[in-house]
């Protein structure tokens, strides 16, 4: 491929990342970012939006199941985060909860149409706020509202288009079991998605290490390779996780 | 020829370098601190140097003690300590210190070598590993030699100054032989002026 061919790329700010993504994610792609409970999810997004923020890139974060408030106290364990990002609105949280109210969607489960409206809603915010980054966390409780496979596929696509058409690169959290063969709640979401970055735990000889390994990245020749990473005041460093002796993978 | 001075020796070396640092194990006190004279006052005190130092074989807490006795300042060495924890001595920390679970744990030695690395950053780094045998005690072999064999790759990369000490050992000749792969020069400590 030659260089005129090559995608623009969004740097996420994460040395380590971006050194296995050959300089970050190709622009417009929707990455999810799989992994169980506690294994740096919302962190390593957060630290993607904090970075963008800090380079101009407006950052937005909708959360589902934590409250921003929460998020925003949470950040300061980053020695990099400058409070001014959200009060100059470089950073920007939403609660979707507070976006399901105020659309009246209080149905346990969404009807087409209603998820058309939260598309629309994700959309517009994107196109006024000019939003160049963006994370969702997580996916998996928005697709706990949405039974069928079919429309998973649907909401997903037309949400993927959207934002590749505003130039927004996305994480899209996903929350799976420790061994669960799979990288989503439904199985479908990540055919549909440009990336999968997994996370996960891993031991040996009785240690346990955080592991992370970019699974697919269209449009990007990347590392498939495993890599130890560590949650830092500094932010997420990463180390190649070393094989001899190595127990089991993913 | 004349025997070196190890602090001459390391001072001229390029950022960058990898050396071995050999000790004799029956003049092992005698040479350890000459070794920590060269490395942390010596290299140690030139202008914007920072050590980090990857404490395995003694505490952290121990190594501290002798770095002050050299009257090496404590904003010019940061350490790895990767033995107080299973030595059930990790009571005291130290504050410039950071404590990893085990030696065993070696992408976390080098994911803080590199925290301490960029929270501290100087145009002359160095980063001290004490000691190739410790780590060998705790390791199978083809785990150390990815990790020597990654991690001084990365040291040198960023032009850090890396200095490995290694007890002469016949039962770990495999392990004189991995590290003589991965430095560029090994110092006799035996055969150095001091
Ligand atoms: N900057 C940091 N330095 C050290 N540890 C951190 C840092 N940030 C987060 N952690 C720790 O990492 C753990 C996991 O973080 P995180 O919340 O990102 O995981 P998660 O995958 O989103 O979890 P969940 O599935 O519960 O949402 C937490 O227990 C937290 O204490
Ligand atoms: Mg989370």
């Amino acid at each position: 491929m030659g260089p005129s061919l090559q995608l623009e790329r969004c740097a996420t700010g994460i040395e380590g990342l971006d050194n296995i993504l050959g300089g970050g994610i190709p622009r417009g792609n929707m990455v999810l970012v799989a992994g169980s409970v506690g294994t740096g999810k919302t962190t390593l997004s957060l630290e993607f939006l904090v970075r963008g923020a800090e380079r101009g890139e407006r950052s937005l974060f909708i959360s589902v199941t934590e409250a921003s408030a929460k998020l925003i106290q949470n950040l300061s364990t980053f020695e990099f985060f400058r409070t001014e990002l959200v009060d100059q609105g470089s950073l920007v949280f939403v609660d979707l909860p507070v976006i399901y109210e105020r659309l009246g969607l209080s149905n346990e489960e969404l009807n087409p149409e209603e998820i058309g409206i939260l598309i629309r809603t994700i959309r517009d915010l994107v196109r006024t706020l000019g939003v160049r980054r963006l994370v969702l966390d997580s996916l998996t409780s928005v697709c706990y509202r949405i039974h069928k496979d079919e429309q998973i596929r649907d909401f997903m696509l037309r949400l993927g288009e959207e934002l590749k058409e505003a130039g927004c690169t996305s994480l899209l959290v996903s929350e799976i079991g420790p061994n669960p063969g799979r990288y989503s709640l439904h199985g479908v979401e990540e055919a549909i998605v440009d990336g999968v970055v997994l996370l996960w735990n891993a031991r040996r000889m009785g240690d346990i290490l955080r592991v992370v390994q970019v699974v697919k990245m269209r449009g990007a020749a990347h590392s498939r390779a495993q890599y130890v990473m560590e949650l830092t005041p500094i932010g997420i460093l990463m180390a190649p996780h070393l094989k001899g002796g190595r127990e089991g993978g993913a | 020829m004349p025997p070196v001075d190890i602090g001459d020796r390391l001072r001229s070396l390029p950022g960058g370098s990898a050396v071995a640092l050999k000790l004799d194990p029956r003049e092992y006190a005698d040479h350890y601190f000459a070794v920590l004279n060269a490395t942390l006052r010596d290299v140690g005190s030139e202008t914007n140097a920072h050590t980090v130092y990857v404490a395995v074989t003694s505490p952290a807490a121990f190594v501290w003690t002798l770095a002050q006795a050299l009257d090496v300042p404590r904003e010019r060495i940061s350490f790895v300590d990767a033995i107080s924890h299973i030595m059930m001595n990790y009571s005291n920390p130290l504050e410039n210190a950071t404590y990893v679970d085990s030696p065993r744990a070696l992408e976390e030695i080098m994911l803080r070598v590199e925290f301490l690395l960029r929270k501290f950053p100087h145009p002359r780094s160095i980063v001290v590993i004490d000691s190739v045998n410790s780590l060998a005690i705790h390791n199978p072999p083809e785990l150390l030699s990815e990790f020597f064999h990654i991690l001084l790759n990365n040291l040198k990369s960023r032009s850090v100054l890396t200095l490995v000490l290694e007890t002469s050992d016949e039962e770990q000749s495999g392990v004189e032989q991995m590290l003589n792969l991965v430095v560029d020069e090994t110092i006799d400590v035996a055969r150095a002026g001091r």
